[in-house]
């Protein structure tokens, strides 16, 4: 069982966060014009990294905000959580 | 609605499971708590109203993952700027609404959305264990935290040590099936359902 440490609930299981995607995808400006191409890859284009990887994750039966999670994709390991606002 | 509670038809009074032989401690003490103030206050993510000197019922918002309480009150955190109160006083939604203004909070009164069950006995951390992935051991009297039981979502209150008793909240509509779950843990130590 993957342990994920919340950084405001502390040490917790897997079985209470839920996946939200990779944490790297900035949406495009506000009012600013953009192609389809670049709104098409926003919406659907992900990376799918063999390694360190950058993700969102919802604490959702615990304090139920949004986290980021360093975690590696070979070896699950966690190596950093922050707080949805913090930058790595 | 308030007074009608959620497991009118399965509560049954009595000793059940595995209490033979047992001392008083080591059987588990099930009891539903009714007709009680709850209230949730979440603060605005956009206001920057400090929540330092705000106070219900004489009592200061909690740290995380800790609860504030007198002999009425408890105030639980939930998460950031998220608060349960629970209190004997029904009346005091009146005093919360004067304190916490409705441009910086919400205030949403849930008196009849929970089913709250408290336990009681030196076997309390065992029975929640039994459903749930929370690391317990270390908590103690004046901890609360959210988790899942069997796939419910519950927030647990330590409201004492020695022996251990905890009030757990699940959402009313889960209330039976939580019941279920909390009573088929304890068999095992034997439980008394008061």
């Amino acid at each position: 069982m993957l342990h994920i440490k919340c950084p405001h609930c502390g040490l917790r299981s897997q079985n209470e966060f839920s996946y939200g995607g990779d944490a790297t995808i900035k949406r495009p400006e506000l009012n600013k014009e953009i192609s389809d191409k670049d709104w098409d890859n926003f919406v659907y284009l992900r990376k799918s990294p063999r390694g360190k990887h950058l993700e969102l994750w919802q604490h959702i039966s615990g304090c139920r905000q949004w986290i980021k999670v360093e975690r590696d994709t070979l070896t699950h390991e966690i190596l950093k959580t922050l707080k949805a606002n913090e930058e790595i | 609605m308030k007074s009608i509670s959620s497991l009118e038809n399965i509560y049954i009074n009595g000793k059940f499971g595995n209490y033979e032989k047992k001392n008083e401690n080591e059987i588990i003490k099930i009891k539903e708590i009714k007709n009680i103030f709850i209230c949730q206050i979440v603060k605005f993510k956009n206001s920057f109203f400090d929540t330092k000197n705000l106070k219900i019922d004489n009592l200061n918002l909690p740290s995380n993952l800790k609860c504030t309480f007198n002999s009425s009150t408890r105030i639980l955190w939930m998460g950031p700027e998220n608060y349960l109160v629970t209190s004997n006083k029904l009346e005091l939604l009146k005093d919360i609404l004067r304190e916490f203004n409705e441009n910086d909070f919400a205030v949403t009164e849930l008196s009849h959305s929970r089913t709250i069950i408290e336990i009681e006995g030196t076997n309390v951390n065992e029975v929640i264990k039994k459903g749930s992935p929370v690391n317990i051991n270390d908590l103690k009297e004046g901890d609360c935290f959210n988790t899942i039981y069997h796939g419910i979502a519950i927030t647990v209150d330590f409201l004492k040590d020695n022996p251990k008793k905890a009030r757990i909240f699940s959402l009313r509509s889960f209330g039976q099936s939580f019941y279920h779950s909390i009573t088929d843990s304890s068999l095992e130590y034997g439980y008394i359902v008061e």
